[in-house]
């Protein structure tokens, strides 16, 4: 009876944490016919944002296109967790091959994209990536890998030209937290910088999920840079980062990248969001093609940086599936390549590698929002 | 534009030593309050209590529920904190109370394995309730509550700071007084000591272990409050790095000891933030361990632990 008591008393205390909000997760396993379409991405620990974020754009596009799909539907998704850890995802891409899944739409960061995406390509799966901008993920030869968002040679170049061109910068200090893309991404803008005269007053590496940062923003306030390079695996280690700097005063510019474009960054880091700047693709949000998606999406909330470009992936693939008739890979992998249309995020055209192009525009956030700040290609101010 | 790219005043070396210092202490008072918690309960009952770093994450997430919805509703920043802290702190404690009536408890006469596994069985189920109940995004502290700090010869100083380390002290005075100062203190240095003897001395065991392991949650919940204020944010997951990093302070200062936890909890704190500034912030955890590996090896014990009779372990 005692026992029984105590079990209820911490049931209660950890159910008093329920009635504060949350929501439930809900994964169904489809049927065994129609399309099947996995997707890929950390559901949990610290990039579970961002795998969430991809999950509901699949989502939100197979609402979308399931009806247009006829006799080949209904499509269905198989959703897995890699957890953004390399092991993880091979174990959750063998899931998905023996759950017969047609294509993957995934994963997120790409250290866990480039592992996954071999017993993908043996299995003749589709892969996807709507997130993994490292430039290597295109260019392995695999004839089913895919990219919807930019690469990170294009995206830093399009830093580069931004602190020289537009902010005038002559010094730089460079941060990264160690990931295949942010520390990728971050050796890029230092070469590229020091071949611009930029010069390059530090390049240091934090921990993954560090949340403080007191003693590296000590060092970038003890360097002094015009322009300060932060490069990190997503808006939640970079939320605190932006707190401490505004806390520590230090006054450089600061220049982020894609995956730190997250509504997330503005709720989390609020006052201390303002003014930074930011490498992302240029997305057109009024067009009907994005007024399509953001209808679809809103019961899964205001879309997270790549919810646009997972459910561009997916609709892409759809519509080859269409256009083929069928699933087999060789006939969708032709109609792949003949797909032109204008997706939510920018449009969609395919080129022999899988890739997509890069758009990289700089944003600022300006009063709580990401705005359209400079375009790399003209040189000039949005208006 | 060109007004931001203007150039500062280069910093001193000296500046920038005080500078770091500053931001050690910051982070080692809160790793002492965690750690604090590993201590007593392994002093009382040898047990290493994984669950602790999730209860720390309990206690930043009833923080941010409770200053949400207080500093929107107008109250001064202040009553928001302390409110927050006494609700959390009382929360976490019946949790952990909870938690060692249900998962240790039982098991008191069990092999110390056993207890072990149960502890890192409860880590998990509390994590995942976590996330379940919480969902997986950060949650936003209201960090426009305290803003702002002072300079003193270029040395910054924010008033989150100040907060965190006066609370941190006030905290380790009052656990002081409690434990050497009153009846109850004197009893839980007993039963550390010996559990039968004590109880034969009409000491209530039971009751003892349950108010030290609430002692040791309250201050975490204190702690997850401070951090959650002081970076921003809480994720679920929040409790995992810190709680090493809290158990590898209290086994830095001599597992069992108080004084131990709290020097342990700065020195790692301190250690962290210099290898950080000095050496490379990528390999701050790695100086960190190096120190606790030293340090154990020169003193098995702890920095302040005491050699104990084979029969107690």
């Amino acid at each position: 009876m005692k026992r029984a008591l105590s079990l209820l008393a911490v049931l209660m205390l950890a159910l008093a944490l329920t009635a504060c909000g949350g929501k439930k997760d809900e994964n169904k396993a489809g049927a065994a016919d129609g399309i099947k379409i996995g997707s890929l991405g950390p559901l949990t620990g610290q990039y579970a944002a961002d795998g969430n974020d991809m999950k509901n754009g699949v989502l939100a596009a197979i609402e979308v296109m399931g009806p247009e799909m006829g006799k080949l539907g209904p499509v269905t998704i198989q959703s897995e967790d890699d957890a953004c850890d390399p092991r993880q995802a091979v174990a959750a891409a063998n899931k998905l091959i023996n759950e017969k899944v047609t294509a993957v739409i995934g994963a997120y960061c790409s250290s866990a994209t480039i592992p996954a995406s071999e017993p993908l390509m043996a299995a003749k799966i589709f892969m996807i990536t709507p997130a993994s901008t490292t430039e290597k993920v295109t260019e392995r030869g695999m004839p089913y890998m895919y990219r919807t968002c930019g690469r990170d040679d294009d995206q830093s170049k399009a830093a580069v030209k931004f602190m020289t061109d537009q902010l005038k910068a002559k010094t730089l200090y460079i941060v990264d937290d160690k990931t295949t893309y942010s520390q990728g991404l971050a050796d890029n803008v230092e070469k590229l910088g020091a071949g611009a005269n930029l010069k390059v007053l530090g390049h240091e590496h934090v921990n993954q999920g560090d949340k403080d940062y007191s003693a590296v923003l000590t060092k970038v306030k003890a360097a002094n840079p015009d322009v300060f390079y932060v490069s990190l695996q997503n808006s939640a280690s970079a939320a605190p980062m932006l707190i401490q700097i505004a806390r520590m005063g230090i006054k450089a510019k600061l220049l982020a990248q894609d995956a730190v474009y997250h509504p997330q960054l503005i709720a989390l880091a609020k006052q201390a969001a303002e003014g930074v700047y930011l490498t992302f693709g240029y997305t057109d949000k009024t067009t009907p093609a994005y007024q399509k998606f953001l209808a679809a999406y809103k019961k899964y909330g205001e879309p997270g940086a790549y919810s646009a470009y997972s459910f561009d992936s997916t609709v892409a693939y759809l519509k080859a599936v269409k256009a083929a008739g069928s699933t087999d890979p060789d006939k969708v992998r032709a109609e792949m390549a003949k797909l032109d249309f204008d997706g939510a995020s920018k449009h969609i055209k395919y080129k022999e590698n899988g890739d997509s192009g890069s758009n990289y525009v700089i944003q600022v956030v300006k009063d709580g929002k990401f705005t359209n700040y400079w375009n790399p290609e003209t040189g000039e101010l949005f208006k | 534009m060109a007004g931001g790219l203007r150039p500062q005043k280069a910093r001193t070396p000296v500046e920038f030593f005080l500078q770091q210092l500053v931001n050690g202490v910051t982070l080692g008072g809160v790793y002492a309050l965690v750690a604090l918690g590993y201590t007593m309960v392994y002093g009382i009952i040898q047990l290493i209590n994984f669950a602790h770093g999730e209860i720390y994450a309990s206690g930043g997430y009833m923080g941010v529920i409770l200053i949400s919805w207080l500093f929107a509703h107008g109250f001064p920043p202040m009553v928001c904190l302390g409110a927050a802290l006494i609700l959390a702190m009382g929360y976490c404690a019946l949790l952990a109370m909870a938690l060692e009536k249900v998962a240790y408890k039982p098991l008191r006469q069990s092999s110390r394995l056993s207890v072990l596994l149960s502890a890192l069985g409860m880590s998990i189920f509390l994590q995942n309730g976590l996330m379940l109940t919480q969902g997986v995004y950060d949650r936003a502290y209201p960090t426009e509550m305290v803003q702002g700090g002072f300079h003193v010869h270029g040395v910054i100083v924010s008033y989150m700071q100040c907060i965190i380390v006066g609370l941190t002290v006030l905290l380790l005075v009052l656990l002081n007084l409690l434990v050497y100062r009153t009846r109850i203190g004197k009893a839980m240095r007993a039963t550390a000591q010996d559990k039968t003897m004590s109880a034969l001395v009409g000491i209530n065991s039971s009751r003892i272990i349950s108010v030290t392991f609430a002692i040791g949650a309250g201050l975490a919940a204190a702690a997850g409050i401070m951090v959650g204020l002081y970076y921003g944010s809480v994720r679920y997951d929040m409790g995992f790095v810190p709680g090493i990093k809290a158990f590898s302070a209290a086994v830095l200062g001599g597992i069992g000891n108080i004084t131990g936890a709290m020097l342990g909890g700065l020195l790692i704190g301190v250690i962290e933030v210099f290898a950080a500034g000095y050496i490379s912030s990528e390999y701050k955890d790695v100086f960190a361990f190096i120190i606790l590996i030293a340090v154990l090896y020169f003193m098995p014990t702890g920095i302040m632990g005491e050699n104990v009779d084979d029969t107690r372990i």
